[in-house]
């Protein structure tokens, strides 16, 4: 190219041996949009329907569960209620609330699916998720400093992070945060680090303390109060069911989502490459900071179709039932550009990540290493 | 006809919420039986009575919230369409006596919410009622002397006002004229038929299109015909319902002649403008500002002074999302241009297109 082209049509994306022009990257842009538009305008009958369904399923499955605790001195109904409730909170937290809150139903017109109204079944409450995660994540996805679920705070998953011997720690405070997860999520929006750096106030903290705790009081008061106390001497039972479900629902969540941006090949961003990014590098960086999960039906829909992670983010609104449709044109678009097309099985995806956190828990930089 | 709760009912209710948070018990109970809901009014249709080839009359079995409606009143009445609920508002036909609320539907040709009612509503169906509103309503105690005019489907809150009125047993003096094209176009016609045996009302179908049968007229409306058909007419209370144009011609006739109270209902609100760019007016702050097509309804608020909620400005997250009261929209991503009424919509891709009030 000689260095009159470079001026009409400069090389604004180059990674891992692929460069891509300007125009390059707004025709990518362009074809994702139109992928985009043909969807949303095809949104009908079929999509309430398999909403509908997987909510009458999830309500099922809490009553069934819940009725089945009760009985819980027995083994196999001890398990199987379990099972139930545990299959419930995940589908309530992953493919209903999740995808509520992000307005994907929205078009509906139903006021029970709808984002402005919708909270969920964990500690977190809606108002401040759909800040932190609708706004900032998805807004600013992977790009460090901005996105704060770049390690949440309290974890360092990117090189661009400045090391800190508390890092040492994370192999191991990893799993006290899958665990305790829906805490995690509750109490990642105070963004106590900003509060002690003085860039957020004091009241402001305080407002959003008061909104979680008024959630957590109602949340804890349900399961770890009042149905054991309405189950009488079988009390017990139903509380050891209950704690069970949340922690099942804590590791499932936790594992479907460290699994979207924190894959090995999952790339992430400083804040001077996204100055005056356009819509196709906005969606460059959604494609590329993202990482998909293969499986069944039965495993996408509970992991709320964040197995489809990059469909996800590049179409944050999308119904999440036409995820796996569109995916298949998505590679089909990336690869066509050259570009990484990051998809492999649970158990894979998830190693990358066991192993990105073992790496970045030690100071120094992947190219430092490399060299070294 | 509000019912004070006994105290084990409200802690019945407290635990049932503390249970189910943060859902309602009724979100469970709607797995049994969907007609429960905590946050809408839904009724089931009990019964479809065919009126006509294009009309059909929703006898409608609501949940228990709610809360009845008064004589010629009207209702928000949503149904899922192709997975969509739609919306659109209707007259009650029925009597707040009657055992049960009814809407009367015509179809009228533009593919919404009536053509689907008339076309495929079954019994058994499920819809979602509005609270009951309007101020098509007699004040009480009625008045004695009373003219009533309607023409095509204005019939449905006057047959409400009519029957309610008839079932007491005040003095009354019903005067009833109902403009028609034909008779098989005729809503409500049996109930009607049972109205006219009541003394206490004189009612003439009057038919524009066909010859009609003894007692009722042939004719259309102008400025003169109500003094011409009627000696006191002006003497009368006025009840009127219909088009536009027809509410139009009653009015003018009133005001030049009439000599007591009217009252009259319009189907349809007057159309704004529309254009590229337009007015934006903010309902609730008071301010309001001209704009230009390619200005988002958030610059236009911000510009204004006002701090809506936002985020990514793009569309996505959808943290913006405001009420639009009425007006038109342009969708700044599409290009697709929408009449808006008391809609949310993400006011960062969007632009006025004519006279918005937004909710800001």
């Amino acid at each position: 190219m000689n260095a009159n082209a470079e001026m009409i049509d400069p090389v604004i994306f180059e990674r891992k041996g692929t460069r891509l022009t300007r125009s390059q990257v707004e025709a990518f842009g362009a074809e994702i949009q139109a992928l985009r538009d043909q969807v949303m305008a095809d949104r009908g009958a079929r999509d309430a329907r398999y909403i509908r369904r997987v909510v009458r399923a999830q309500k099922g499955f809490e009553v069934a569960g819940r009725g089945l605790l009760f009985l819980g001195v027995l083994p196999p109904a001890w398990l199987a209620g379990t099972a139930l409730l545990s299959l419930s909170k995940i589908l309530e937290n992953m493919e209903i609330g999740h995808n509520v809150m992000h307005a994907q139903w929205d078009w509906l017109g139903d006021p029970a699916l709808d984002s402005s109204t919708y909270d969920w079944d964990n500690t977190c409450p809606a108002e401040q998720w759909k800040h932190s995660h609708n706004y900032m994540h998805h807004t600013y996805t992977n790009v460090v400093g901005k996105d704060r679920d770049v390690g949440y705070g309290i974890m360092r998953m990117s090189d661009e992070q400045r090391w800190n011997p508390i890092y040492l720690f994370q192999p191991v405070y990893n799993w006290v945060l899958a665990g305790l997860f829906q805490w995690g999520v509750a109490l990642h929006d105070l963004e106590v680090e900003k509060v002690l750096k003085g860039e957020k106030s004091w009241s402001e903290y305080r407002r959003q303390r008061r909104l979680i705790m008024k959630k957590v009081r109602k949340q804890v008061a349900k399961d770890y109060l009042l149905f054991p106390l309405l189950a009488g001497p079988f009390a017990p039972w139903v509380l050891a069911g209950n704690l069970s479900a949340n922690l099942i629902r804590n590791l499932w969540s936790y594992l479907i989502i460290f699994c979207g941006h924190f894959t090995e090949d999952a790339q992430m961003f400083t804040e001077q490459e996204i100055e005056n990014e356009s819509r196709g590098q906005w969606y460059l960086r959604q494609l590329l900071g993202s990482s998909n999960l293969e499986g069944g039906p039965i495993f996408h829909i509970l992991s709320g179709n964040l197995s489809h992670q990059i469909e996800h983010h590049l179409f944050p609104d999308m119904p999440s039932n036409r995820y796996k449709e569109v995916a298949p044109k998505v590679r089909e678009i990336a690869e066509r550009y050259g570009l990484n097309y990051n998809s492999g099985r649970l158990g894979r995806q998830f190693g990358t990540v066991l192993k990105r956190i073992h790496r970045l828990a030690l100071p120094g930089r992947k190219a430092d290493l490399a060299s070294a | 006809m509000i019912s004070i709760p006994s105290t084990e009912k409200r802690w019945a209710r407290r635990l049932g919420n503390a249970l189910a948070t943060p859902f309602t018990p009724e979100d469970y109970l709607a797995l049994f039986n969907p007609l429960h809901s905590a946050r809408e009014t839904r009724a089931r249709v009990r019964q479809v009575v065919r009126e006509t080839d294009r009309a059909v009359t929703l006898q409608l079995q609501p949940n228990r919230l709610w809360r009845g409606h008064r004589a010629g009143q009207h209702v928000l009445l949503g149904v899922e369409i192709n997975g969509v609920r739609r919306q659109r508002c209707f007259s009650l036909s029925s009597a707040p006596s009657d055992p049960y609320p009814c809407v009367s539907i015509k179809a009228n040709g533009q593919g919404g919410v009536s053509d689907h009612l008339v076309r495929h509503a079954r019994a058994g169906d499920l819809l979602v009622l509005g609270e009951a509103s309007g101020d098509f309503v007699l004040p009480g105690p009625a008045p004695e002397r009373l003219l009533l005019v309607s023409a095509g489907s204005g019939l449905t809150p006057v047959h409400s006002i009519a029957k309610e009125l008839l079932a007491s047993n005040q003095e009354l003096n019903l005067v009833w004229f109902h403009f028609e094209r034909r008779y098989q176009d005729l809503m409500l016609a049996s109930s009607l038929r049972d109205l006219s045996a009541d003394p206490r009302l004189d009612l003439r179908v009057v038919l524009s299109g066909e010859p009609p049968r003894a007692g009722d007229l042939q004719g259309r409306l102008d400025e003169h015909w109500l003094t011409e058909q009627q000696v006191d007419a002006e003497e009368r209370t006025l009840l009127t319902c219909g088009p536009a144009g027809f509410l139009d011609t009653v009015i003018g006739w009133h005001q030049r002649h009439g000599r007591a109270p009217l009252l009259h209902e319009r189907f349809q609100a007057a159309p704004v403008s529309a254009g590229h760019g337009g007015r934006v007016v903010f309902a609730r702050s008071g301010g309001e500002m001209r704009t230009d097509g390619s200005v988002s309804l958030l610059e236009a608020a911000e510009q204004a002074g006002l701090k809506p909620q936002h985020g990514c400005r793009m569309g996505i997250c959808h943290t913006c999302k405001c009420q639009v009261k009425r007006g038109r929209v342009r969708d700044l991503n599409s290009g697709e241009s929408r009449e808006l009424n008391n809609e949310a919509i993400r006011i960062c891709i969007h632009a006025a297109e004519g006279d918005v009030e937004m909710d800001l």
